[in-house]
């Protein structure tokens, strides 16, 4: 049976425009903290997809076999973006702690030991390193050191796409950590589908691997399979877990049971839309 | 009339696919990452197909042969585990999910071994495009083994209580591992038959 506990009251929804009602959610909301993630979430991931693809072009990422003064080309080409990308990825960085934490949380949430979430929350706060901050920093001293000798410019571009690509450890077993949660868990926070999706990406992640050795083919960090197959797949998982997450918040009754069916019990408490 | 009364209220049960369908998903996730590398296998070869042909030639067809055999047996006998089950024959369930743990066992040993007389030809990752893709292949596939062991231990430890035993968990295990044979058949055709 679910022990669910009343959820804090909150004053009278006053009405009024548009601008009344945000106010009002954020103040009184009983779930403000949890959407707050939420949403930091989706504009982190959108804006991820945009620094990382459109702005910086990192991704895909360009070959792993050019020779030096290619490279030097591409840092030259690339020269502004790189700078306004990262500059902006290094402000948003921040918005990794709100996120790592609603996945933390949705652990706490499950009928699991804590272990789980804590051990999530530390793999994944350290993640933002390999997943973001090294490249980052590698790229802005390639971009602004352009002086320096081309070979040391290289290595900041062998540096920069091998510990983004190929340092996917910490992923994989963030990933088996919150798949044997949900396994294990008996309050349906997530569908059981999803933790066998999250067997497909952490599998994917191991493919990753040989981006250190090869150069050309299926298994370069630019590759077939070391990236094009493991983005896809990282793009579903992701898509799934943030349109998952968004449902464990409607359903949260601030209990510590299952999760109430949304098509059987309303939120005592609506939100002001 | 009694009976043709009755017949009237006999409900169908509704149908439904064996074990928790979201395993069902798990095998059409596997199944379609799985299509996208013989894709790109398939891709690669056509662009160089002698290269392929002849690394192909060090493989010993024997050896798939035989561990496709044990998997299917495999396969074979997690199938009884489940009848078995069904059937409320628990001890002899649990008696064919070992059988399946001994044949995973006896696949592994032959894929090591036949890695490390790979190796000792000098074909190794990264010697030729073909070679990659073997060992990726079959790597990979010995981790969803790997996985697989954990999964029947689990059958194993809720067959043995009766407090704990639930078919549809049976059913959803079995299910693994008959995506773990499917896998195999796949990538042995690949890797092995397809000239």
């Amino acid at each position: 049976m679910s022990t669910a506990t009343t959820l804090p009251d909150a004053p009278e929804f006053p009405g009024g425009s548009r601008l009344q009602r945000f106010a009002w959610n954020v103040r009184h909301h009983p779930k403000r903290e949890l959407w707050f993630a939420w949403y930091v979430m989706v504009v982190f991931y959108n804006l991820y997809g945009v620094l990382f693809f459109l702005v910086t072009r990192v991704q895909p990422p360009p070959s792993p076999d050019w020779d030096t003064p290619l490279v030097v080309q591409w840092f030259d080409e690339h020269h502004l973006g790189l700078l306004t990308g990262f500059g902006v990825v290094f402000l948003i960085s921040g918005m990794c702690a709100p996120m790592n934490a609603l996945l933390a949380y949705s652990m706490w949430r499950m009928s699991v030991s804590r272990v789980f979430a804590y051990s999530y929350l530390i793999m994944y706060s350290l993640a933002a390193l390999p997943g973001m901050l090294v490249m980052a920093i590698a790229m802005t001293v390639g971009a602004l050191r352009a002086d320096r000798d081309p070979e040391l410019i290289v290595w900041m571009y062998d540096f920069a796409f091998l510990s983004f690509s190929g340092t996917m450890g910490v992923f994989l077993v963030g990933s088996v950590v919150w798949l044997v949660a949900i396994l294990l868990d008996k309050n349906n926070v997530f569908p059981k589908w999803f933790a066998y999706l999250g067997l497909c990406n952490a599998l994917t992640e191991v493919v990753v691997a040989p981006a250190w050795i090869f150069q050309r083919g299926a298994f370069a960090w630019n590759g077939a399979i070391a990236w094009w197959i493991n983005m896809v797949v990282f793009i579903l998982y992701t898509a799934a877990f943030i349109v998952l997450l968004r449902r464990m918040i409607e359903r949260e009754d601030f209990g510590t049971g299952p999760l109430p069916d949304p098509a059987a019990k309303a939120e005592p408490v609506k939100a002001a839309r | 009339m009694t009976n043709l009364a009755e017949s009237e209220h006999v409900t169908v049960p509704p149908r439904r696919v064996p074990g928790q369908p979201d395993m069902w998903l798990f095998v059409l996730f596997e199944a379609m990452l799985f299509t996208g590398y013989f894709s790109v296998y398939l891709a690669l070869r056509t662009q160089n197909e002698d290269l392929f042909l002849q690394s192909q030639a060090d493989l010993d067809l024997r050896v798939g042969v035989f561990n496709t055999i044990v998997l299917l047996s495999s396969s074979w006998a997690v199938a009884r585990c489940v009848r078995a089950a069904r059937a409320g024959q628990y001890r002899s369930a649990m008696t064919f999910a070992a059988a399946t743990v001994g044949f995973g066992v006896v696949f592994a040993i032959f894929k090591v071994g036949e890695w490390i007389h790979e190796i000792r030809l000098g074909n190794t990752f990264t010697s030729s495009e073909f070679f990659q893709h073997y060992y990726f292949l079959t790597s990979l596939h010995l981790i969803h083994v790997l996985i697989g062991f954990i999964v029947l231990g689990v059958l194993i430890y809720q067959l043995r209580s009766p407090l704990r035993r639930s078919q549809e968990l049976v059913e959803t295990c079995a299910t693994y591992w008959h995506t773990v044979d499917f896998l195999w058949v796949m990538i042995f055709a690949m890797l092995y038959i397809v000239r």
